[in-house]
């Protein structure tokens, strides 16, 4: 089976290894961690993920920012993008993902089963 | 006592309402008083008279203290009471009552009928003043009265003032926390789901129980934090003119399985044809479901929940169906222990819970209060009377009709 790639971009370095370490431990992703939302549309470029796990709030540019410009950029517009925030709470967004204002978003903390349900479900489309 | 301020910066009361002096309430009074008064009067009428007789009659210096009914009378009824008493007075002193009693001496008739003038321009003049002063003494009781409510509000909007200031600087405060906080509970709840996952059959009892705390102990944060974010939040309300019943049916349904695990019953007695209010039913909900739990919580393993909506008229209290005013009422009650008297006052405080230490954050009911004031409604809880238990009333105005 083909292991899907995964961007995760948070500025929180130890949300970022412990995504990827959970993630990879299921030998189903590839996982590339970027903790500046400055290089994430460079690290999009290079790695071309399947589905790219985004923070909102972020120094210099915001979730929002990044999220405009792989949408902006022809080769990323078709990745699906899922925001992992703490601006949102459990009750605003379903444990499993919820689309509020046509984008995806998971609250911290997400437990892992939660995070693959909301994964799988984006990647299937 | 002049308005003050205290070293907390509150508003002192600046007059008591005992305005009521031992001389203020002689002045126009009535009923039993004004019978006391008039009897006084005419009292002294006699023994001025009789004093007078006995002394040697109209001509001598006793005469004069007949001005003190007349001024009595005046002090108490005004100009009429003055007339009153000082026709009174110059009918007992009249044409029977001798000039001079040793000497035999009668009095003329115009000394007499001088004496009535003068003891009516008297009586009418200090009528008049008395009158006045009354008049005066009204305006500033009146205006008394004004201070004392103006005072009540402003101490009112001053206590509010305060507390929404505490509930800002509270709620910006708690949106930087719960933030700040997230991310590393985060990394923690990530860090319990890895090991959880890497634990197999040689993984020793212990170290799957303390992982699973960890991850008990992770989602009880979060619960912390999400009342903090809700409590932060003062969202614009999505207003619509709505039936309360289901939204009460509707939170009652979601703590369901709560009523069943704490073997507690349900009474439910809700209101045919109420007016519909205007509500953000998904706030309301919470508020409803806030206050369900926390009697569910206070009856421990068995009770009753007993909830009931009715309409209240403004005027009198009662159900009616004047709607001028009217407020739709939900009344929550339970049969648990109550909440002591000295706790009463301090529900409503941020961070304030009766509930053991990890069960409550303090924050529902504030956030409850909040919801329910946007919706220009009130909340109160109260130990009921006579029997077991708390009841919460809250109430939503019914919007005018147009």
């Amino acid at each position: 089976m083909t292991k899907k790639k995964i961007l995760i971009v948070d500025d929180e370095p130890g949300v970022t290894r412990m995504l990827k370490r959970n993630l990879e431990a299921t030998y189903r992703y590839v996982v590339r961690t970027e903790n500046s939302s400055a290089d994430a549309l460079r690290a999009a470029g290079e790695f071309l993920p399947d589905l790219i796990l985004l923070d909102v709030m972020m120094p210099g540019l915001d979730g929002g920012d990044v999220a405009s410009q792989i949408k902006d950029d022809s080769r990323l517009s078709k990745i699906p993008v899922v925001f992992l925030s703490a601006i949102v709470t459990k009750d605003e967004a379903e444990p499993t993902g919820s689309d509020i204002g046509g984008r995806t978003f998971l609250a911290k903390p997400v437990k892992f089963d939660d995070l693959i349900t909301c994964l799988e479900k984006h990647l299937g489309k | 006592m002049n308005q003050a301020r205290t070293e907390e910066g509150s508003l002192q009361t600046p007059v008591t309402e005992d305005d009521e002096s031992w001389l203020g309430c002689w002045l126009q009074p009535s009923g039993p008083r004004a019978v006391t008064l008039i009897v006084v009067i005419f009292a002294l009428i006699i023994i001025v008279s009789v004093l007078v007789y006995e002394t040697g009659g109209t001509g001598y210096a006793w005469l004069h203290l007949m001005y003190l009914p007349i001024l009595l009378a005046a002090a108490g009824f005004g100009i009429y009471g003055g007339i009153a008493a000082a026709l009174v007075a110059g009918m007992a002193v009249g044409p029977c009552m001798p000039m001079d009693v040793a000497a035999g001496l009668p009095q003329t008739t115009s000394s007499w009928v001088f004496r009535i003038v003068f003891f009516l321009i008297v009586g009418a003049f200090s009528g008049l003043v008395s009158n006045f002063l009354n008049g005066q003494i009204s305006r500033l009781r009146e205006a008394h009265r004004d201070l004392l409510q103006t005072h009540e509000e402003l101490k009112s909007a001053q206590m509010k003032l305060i507390q929404t200031a505490k509930l800002e600087s509270i709620g910006r405060l708690a949106a930087g926390v719960a933030h700040e906080v997230k991310n590393p509970l985060a990394v923690i709840q990530l860090g319990v789901d890895y090991l959880a996952r890497a634990a197999n059959d040689t993984t020793s009892r212990d170290s799957v129980e303390t992982i699973q705390e960890m991850a008990d102990a992770v989602q009880r944060a979060d619960t912390v934090i999400k009342g903090l974010l809700n409590f932060s939040r003062s969202e614009p309300l999505a207003l619509v003119a709505v039936d309360l019943n289901p939204i009460v049916e509707d939170s009652l349904l979601l703590v369901k399985h709560e009523l069943t695990r704490a073997h507690v019953s349900l009474e439910q007695s809700l209101a045919d044809g109420l007016p519909k209010v205007e509500l953000d039913s998904g706030k309301i909900k919470q508020v409803f479901i806030n206050v369900f739990m926390n009697a569910i919580q206070a009856m421990g393993d068995t009770g009753t929940l007993s909830v009931k909506t009715f309409l209240q008229s403004s005027s009198t209290g009662d159900s009616g169906r004047d709607l001028d005013g009217a407020s739709v009422v939900v009344e929550i009650e339970d049969t648990g222990a109550g909440i002591p008297e000295d706790k009463l006052d301090k529900l409503f405080e941020p961070f304030f819970t009766t509930k053991g230490v990890g069960s409550g954050t303090g924050l529902g009911l504030s956030v409850s209060r909040n919801i329910v004031e946007m919706h220009r409604g009130t909340i109160r809880i109260a130990n009921r009377e006579g029997v077991r238990g708390v009841a919460v009333t809250i109430t939503f105005p019914v919007p005018h009709r147009s």
